[in-house]
């Protein structure tokens, strides 16, 4: 078995033990990698009902049989557990070296299982298994963390850790890397620190197996070379992804005041062009042909990393329009190890809900700096404010009860992205059918839908690509863990990675054989929600109630009015089911787990709930 | 017959200005703009006209506020 180093890392924290495990070339074949590796050996070794931050999670971090080899953008690595925030399977990618470096040191994966008794640092370096003390770093930032490890280890390594955010368990930590990313939103970084996990450190020195090395190199290297030229072709990485937000204020898709306004007159003063003018400097992932971030100096002179998400959701979200502010705001969840879309989500409901009446506090839209002191409690879950709101917005809405819940931008928990979908039907679906809760990450159909549907449509055809985009990005780009932006952004074609998976794997699959194993992890992580939430409907598919409010929508422009209809967006998502296969719950049918090849899984859930 | 048009992303750098507002010869389509404004028209893009999309062949009205943006796919 060529293409994947045929080995698991299990690392158990509670007895400091290890133990290198070999997989099967059945289990590589079927589950690929990444989300794939991770959703099966959660499913299999979790039981339901588990304490996310007990010391029965595990956390997996997976990588794909073309990571840390030499093509567009392969420097990624999955991580996944149970999530505290949602209830059930959870996971993020993020550019790290830990893609390459665990790969050479001879794993697929690596399983972090128990509860380690100190803080502890996890050190493997290829079949060595080290447990340092993190006693020095425990309470310090990412960035602190970071520096320490560079001083402390040898050069040429890979490194995941958290900041106060994970430690303190808030519900939305995440997971950083040594290059300044960020993945895991749904707490993934609180399973690492109620772990007691500061941070893993990777170093490998071993060649990664391939079927075809020097096929494998020239397709690499060649396609390094045409998705960069792609990128200066087209201009993008002059705004990055920072250019979305000067876009959906023009189209009524921005995220304002928690989502209650589409639009801002001062949009421009957030927008790519400012950062573009501002920026001092650009950092990528590693094997990065285009960096989707750019950095500024914030308001306190430090270095701040920006993509759209962040000026989206702790900009307009939050009705701050000054650029400064906005790097501050996103220096301290990246230092804290905060997610910055459930961070900016959860201020701006806390603002939104004290105008409402639904809770009392002295915050206000457009107060930067009260946001900078509430982040800070948040990380540190200090007071009872900022114990409430480190545990996300559906947790908030009930506590604070009064119909909140309706304005509360969550889908299964996990906070919608940056794009207000109040006018545009698909990306509400795509929000409400996403894998792991609210998010963009696995379908993003607004172009479409302005350009080659008609906006207001709630027909089979949106439903349709959010499916086609659920394989190439939740699945395709998951399973093999790289980065979508090649294809998405500027065209790097898709027919590519067959053919790289092909040369390590001396397998010859098609695009089709990648759906099918999409769909596989899709029917799966459908089956650990229903195993977690039997009782399950068809309504947890169902984006914020805010966005079906007419009292709502907006009071003027294009949009006027316009908000979703319940009646459509149900039928919207029936399109969705029918053409998934999924029954009226929206749960994989028998017939098309039997399909898939999880006949095996099927008989598992039906302990807890009944298929269809 | 005046309109606004407004460059995302890249295209401001290919066309050299954000955002103008500009004099037109005469009835002008969406698709007949692109290279008006200094844009390649070979080029993928996607037109808005206040606020909603449009065909290339659509032709522009006076006090139109047109946006090109390069087709962005959400990151």
């Amino acid at each position: 078995m060529k293409g994947w180093t045929g080995y698991i890392l299990r690392v158990n924290l509670t007895d400091k033990t290890w133990k290198k495990e070999a997989f099967t070339e059945e289990f590589a074949t079927t589950w690929v990698g990444g989300r794939g590796f991770a959703a099966k050996i959660l499913f299999d070794e979790l039981r339901p009902g588990i304490d996310p931050l007990g010391p029965e999670n595990k956390l997996v971090v997976a990588l794909g049989p073309i990571s840390g080899i030499p093509a567009p953008n392969t420097g990624k690595a999955v991580v996944a557990a149970k999530s505290p925030l949602t209830g059930f399977y959870g996971d993020g990618n993020l550019g790290t070296h830990v893609s390459s470096q665990l790969r050479k040191a001879g794993y697929d994966a690596l399983i972090v299982e128990g509860v380690a008794a100190r803080p502890t640092m996890l050190y493997i370096e290829d079949d060595k298994v080290e447990f340092h003390s993190a006693e020095e770093v425990w309470g310090k930032g990412t960035y602190a963390t970071n520096d320490w490890i560079y001083k402390t280890y040898p050069k040429n390594l890979g490194v995941l850790n958290i900041g106060q955010g994970g430690e303190n368990k808030v519900l939305y930590s995440v997971i950083r890397s040594m290059e300044g990313r960020a993945g895991g939103r749904p707490g993934m970084g609180a399973v690492m620190g109620s772990k007691m996990l500061k941070a893993i450190v990777v170093k490998g020195t071993k060649v990664i197996p391939q079927e075809k090395p020097e096929e494998m190199k020239q397709l690499g290297y060649a396609g390094l070379k045409e998705a960069h030229a792609l990128d200066q072709a087209s201009g993008w990485s002059k705004q990055s992804t920072n250019a979305v937000l000067a876009w959906c204020n023009e189209v009524n898709g921005l995220p304002v005041q928690n989502f209650r306004k589409t639009t801002h007159p001062e949009a421009s003063k957030i927008d790519g062009e400012r950062l573009n003018d501002a920026r001092i400097a650009t950092y990528g992932c590693p094997s990065c042909t285009m960096h989707c971030g750019i950095t500024i100096h914030d308001q306190e002179g430090r270095e701040s990393e920006l993509d759209y998400e962040n000026i989206g959701m702790l900009g307009s979200n939050l009705n701050v329009f000054d650029l400064k502010q906005v790097g501050s705001l996103n220096y301290l969840c990246d230092d804290y190890g905060l997610d910055t879309i459930s961070a900016g989500s959860v201020l701006g409901f806390y603002a939104d809900a004290i105008e409402h009446g639904a809770t009392t506090g002295d915050f206000k839209f457009g107060d930067a700096e009260q946001g900078k002191v509430l982040l800070g409690q948040i990380a540190l879950r200090e007071g009872k404010v900022g114990n409430l709101l480190a545990d996300g917005t559906l947790r908030m809405a009930k506590a604070w009860g009064k119909d909140s819940i309706n304005y509360a931008m969550q889908v299964k928990g996990l906070e919608t992205a940056a794009y207000n979908c109040k006018s545009i039907p698909g990306q509400a679906l795509a929000n409400g059918v996403a894998a792991i809760g609210g998010h963009h990450r696995e379908a993003w159909i607004i172009t479409f839908e302005l350009k080659n549907s008609k906006r207001e449509s709630y027909g089979p055809e949106k439903a349709a690509k959010v499916i086609e985009l659920q394989r190439i990005r939740g699945g395709l780009f998951e399973l093999l863990v790289a980065c979508r932006f090649p294809w998405v952004e500027v065209g790097y074609s898709l027919e590519n990675y067959p053919k790289f998976f092909n040369a390590v794997t001396g397998l010859n699959w098609t695009l089709e054989d990648f759906w099918k194993a999409a769909d596989r992890g899709y029917a799966l992580i459908k089956l650990h929600y229903l195993r977690e939430f039997p009782n399950t409907t068809r309504k947890d598919d169902y984006p914020p109630a805010v966005w079906f409010d007419k009292a709502n929508a907006d009071t003027e422009g294009p949009q006027k009015g316009v908000a979703l209809e319940y009646d459509k967006y149900d039928s919207l998502l029936q399109h969705y089911y029918d053409q998934r296969g999924y029954d009226q719950r929206g749960i994989p049918t028998k017939d098309l787990l039997a399909k898939l090849g999880l006949q095996k899984e099927a008989a598992e859930v039906e302990k807890y709930a009944k298929l269809s | 017959m005046k309109i606004t048009v407004k460059l995302i992303g890249p295209l401001i750098y290919d066309a050299g200005f954000s955002e103008k507002e500009i004099e037109l010869p005469g009835p002008v389509t969406a698709g007949e703009l692109v290279p008006l404004v200094k844009l390649d028209k070979k080029r993928p893009v996607i037109i808005t006209r206040n606020g909603k999309a449009v065909a290339f062949t659509d032709f522009l009205r006076e006090g139109d506020r047109v946006v090109i943006s390069h087709i962005y796919s959400g990151g």
